[in-house]
């Protein structure tokens, strides 16, 4: 088990780990970099302070950290669907106008399924399609394909009230692929459901993302989750929200759930959970003062 | 096995009101004839009845034209408020810069501008359906802004990813959205426009072909005609129920199979 911290961020703790060592065999193109970044809110409130992350291709970056400390709303900036007040994002090197262009295509995965209830699941698969005038026939190949491939093949004509939670956010999870994305970001997808679909979730997702080579920037409150998918947790400390640690998960997909009960899960379930504790109190500390 | 006719949830929603009905009747029937009440004074369910068969020809002529201002103000008020609340929900300013004439509208008594109206405008169908629709346009156009409004914001940031038009956004995302609220605002627009047809006669006073039930309620009132009256009465009230009634219907048909105001529930 190696653990490393890889990426200079805001002061951090002394790192736990091993220096940052680059996986053997992986695709070092920057798909997502984040520079400096601080948000500050309209009433005064920071939500972030100098945040700085760098995402690779092919990587699944876990975004952890307690209530309030801007996982989200670096997310959404990572979207571009938020606007920073200083720093500076780059997608695929370039400004946010290169996304969308081929190779370059980001979907979101929202905390709920986010799907319009007037619509049957496979209209609302398709709406991003419809959106982009992508051709019918073309559009509806490509949502059979994302249904059949999230299990809810024979379900494209139900309301998505007719569907159980967990259905519903695999119908979400289908619209974002039949965009064929590059990049998907996922804010806290599984956080409302049950521990049991929520593992079967993961592995979905991590099956997924061997299909169709996603890099993944995944929002998560569970110290399990995080490290069961991610090939790096980033922990973030609140008020003001701030990047402070960054652990590497060196287990090579693809993971079985057998990693789950393993002492190699354990152990780096322990490091992220001593790095969130940390977390924690800096927050409270700071408050404190 | 067939369910017993008392366990049938749609029997005993029709069945309910109007056994509660036919007992409210039946108590008036017995109290006026039991106490010998003046017919000029409170007429007895039997003599509305009458007068509903021996006055149709006049009492219909009059519910026609009463129909026919509401029907007009109904549908001005719906095509009407729905493009106001398109353009309210366009730019804030247009929105901050309409909507309080749009308030003032629903908060000037329309008794007190009618005869303005009626001065001003030569042709009194016109006239009174213009009053209606001053009273039955506010809730078109505060629902339906509210619906236009209140799109999930999650979904709205998943079409401005997508980099929709703002005609993507109102067709696909915000008109369906606001279609409760649509429905919601039907409901109440379709009662006012009666009630504001029905004042907007009273107001006038029109008489001869251009009489509504309101006239025919001033006019048997006059003349003592009070099972007339009742029954002019009786006849805007059941056009009430049928216009709503018909909206609910519409709302259900529309909103069935996702929304909850529709949905039913099995236990």
């Amino acid at each position: 088990m190696t653990a490393t911290k890889v990426t200079p961020l805001n002061p951090v703790p002394e790192p736990e780990t091993e220096p940052s060592v680059a996986e053997a065999g992986a695709p070092s193109r920057p798909i997502l970099q984040v520079e400096g970044v601080d948000k500050i809110y309209g009433n005064g409130t920071v939500a972030l302070k100098g945040a700085g992350l760098t995402v690779k291709q092919g990587e699944f970056v876990s975004l952890l950290g307690p209530s309030g400390c801007g996982k989200s709303t670096l997310l959404r900036i990572m979207a571009g669907l938020g606007e920073v007040t200083t720093g500076t994002v780059k997608w695929w090197e370039q400004d946010y106008d290169v996304v969308g262009s081929k190779g370059c295509k980001l979907a979101f995965v929202f905390q709920n399924a986010t799907l319009m209830p007037w619509a049957r699941v496979r209209k609302n698969v398709r709406l991003p399609l419809d959106l982009e005038h992508v051709s019918s026939s073309e559009s509806e190949k490509k949502v059979d394909d994302a249904l059949e491939m999230v299990g809810l093949k024979g379900f494209d004509e139900s309301f998505p009230r007719e569907l159980s939670g967990g259905m519903q956010m695999r119908a979400s999870i289908a619209r974002a692929m039949v965009t064929e994305p590059d990049l998907l970001l996922m804010d806290e997808p599984f956080g409302a459901l049950d521990e049991m679909t929520r593992n079967k979730l993961n592995d979905d997702v991590l099956k997924l993302k061997k299909e169709n080579g996603w890099t993944i920037v995944f929002v998560t409150h569970s110290v399990y989750e995080a490290v069961y998918l991610s090939s790096r947790v980033v922990v973030m400390a609140a008020r003001p929200g701030r990047i402070v640690d960054d652990i590497k998960i060196d287990k090579p997909y693809p993971r079985s759930p057998d990693f789950r009960i393993s002492t190699e899960f354990a152990g780096y379930c322990r490091q992220v959970s001593q790095a969130l504790e940390r977390a924690s109190g800096m927050g409270e500390s700071k408050e404190n003062c | 096995m067939s369910t017993p006719l008392i366990r049938n949830e749609r029997f005993v929603q029709i069945a309910a009101p109007l056994l509660v009905g036919v007992l409210v009747l039946l108590l008036w029937q017995i109290s006026v004839m039991a106490f010998d009440v003046p017919k000029y004074l409170v007429p007895s369910p039997v003599d509305i009845a009458e007068s509903l068969v021996t006055d149709f020809s006049s009492l219909f002529s009059a519910l026609m034209m009463t129909l026919k201002v509401t029907f007009l103000a109904f549908v001005i008020s719906v095509i009407a408020g729905v493009a106001a609340s398109l353009l309210f929900v366009q730019s804030k300013w247009i929105e901050v810069s309409l909507f309080p004439y749009a308030v003032l509208m629903q908060v000037t008594p329309v008794v007190a501008i009618a005869p303005l109206i009626i001065i001003w405008v030569d042709d009194t169908t016109w006239a009174l359906t213009i009053c209606a629709v001053i009273v039955a346009i506010f809730p078109i156009i505060s629902n339906t802004t509210l619906g236009l409004r209140s799109v999930d914001p999650n979904l709205l940031s998943m079409f401005r990813m997508y980099r929709t038009s703002r005609w993507q956004e109102l067709v696909r995302l915000r008109i369906p959205g606001a279609l409760p609220y649509f429905f919601g605002g039907l409901r109440i627009s379709s009662g006012l426009a009666l009630i504001g047809a029905v004042v907007a006669e009273f107001v006038a006073g029109t008489g001869g072909a251009k009489a509504g039930l309101a006239y025919m309620i001033l006019q048997s009132g006059y003349n003592l005609q009070i099972p007339k009256m009742f029954a002019a009465l009786i006849l805007i009230t059941l056009t009430g129920i049928i216009l709503f009634a018909a909206m609910v219907w519409m709302s259900d048909r529309a909103l069935r199979n996702w929304h909850e105001s529709a949905l039913k529930v099995e236990h």
